[in-house]
């Protein structure tokens, strides 16, 4: 496995942590009458469900749906990285670079560390464009 | 210029969509809010809403586009045919993108509809 594949098997594997961090609280706050129901707008009291947790929840979600849009830039990165067989110590370190950044993501957006969530956030999509465009070279 | 040259490029596409989405948003939302934890939900409107559509839309066209990609490679059945519809598919996104920025209606939704149907051709090829 290279570099890139085994840092992608662990960015899905952070989804999965990102996505208990947020179920966890979102269901204790809300309770599983809210969560399990059909979350239609009207009996629920708000347009989405993300609306009525707390703002440390709310910004769990965010960080959350934040890294599927991340995730699927980077795993179309590596996909053609490996697929053409591109990989160089450049794509391989932007790898890493790009997990560290969403792992370090989670607790920025938590903790509300301005504006360093947004300098990590750079720091994914910059190592994400890199490989994209070394791929092409 | 193979598939995976083209998911590479689409992968771009969709970063420049982010760029203009984020830039419409900066200017409706202001610098402050965007760096804030954003607790207090805002939303924008006009062409920074359009942009913010079309990335969400992208988002699920790449989701759908790049496994087909993939399994065309890894099944090694890239063909011509293959290989056109993903070079219709990029044509199809490069005008979905302007074409919901400046509201062209009926243009958009045929991008759009030329994507997918391209998308699915690429299923199909990859069975």
């Amino acid at each position: 496995m290279t570099p890139e594949l085994t840092a992608l098997t662990l960015a899905a594997l952070l989804q999965l942590v990102q996505f208990g961090l947020m179920a966890v609280p979102a269901n204790l706050e809300l309770g599983t009458g809210k969560t399990l129901g059909p979350r239609d707008p009207k009996t629920l009291g708000a347009a989405k469900l993300d609306a009525l947790v707390s703002d440390r929840t709310g910004r769990l979600f965010r960080a959350m749906n934040n890294h599927f849009e991340a995730l699927i830039l980077f795993t179309i990165a590596v996909l053609v990285v490996t697929l053409a067989e591109q990989s160089s110590p450049v794509t391989q370190t932007c790898a890493w670079v790009y997990l560290a950044a969403r792992l370090a993501y989670v607790p920025a957006y938590a903790f509300g560390l301005v504006p360093w969530r947004s300098l990590i956030w750079c720091v994914g999509f910059s190592a994400t464009c890199v490989m994209l465009l070394a791929a092409l070279i | 210029m193979t598939e995976v040259t083209i998911l590479a490029l689409y992968g771009l596409l969709v970063i420049l969509t982010l760029i203009l989405q984020a830039t419409g948003a900066m200017t409706q939302l202001g610098m402050g809010y965007l760096l804030s934890s954003r607790d207090e939900q805002r939303t924008v409107s006009g062409i920074a809403g359009r942009l913010d559509r079309a990335l969400s839309n992208s988002v699920t066209a790449m989701a759908l586009f790049a496994p087909a990609v993939l399994l065309l490679e890894v099944t090694q059945s890239t063909s011509n045919a293959s290989l056109l519809a993903a070079q219709v598919f990029l044509i199809a996104r490069l005008v979905y993108l302007p074409a919901y920025a400046l509201r062209i209606t009926g243009i958009r939704s045929l991008a759009w509809m030329v994507g997918i149907v391209a998308t699915i051709a690429l299923y199909l090829l990859a069975l």
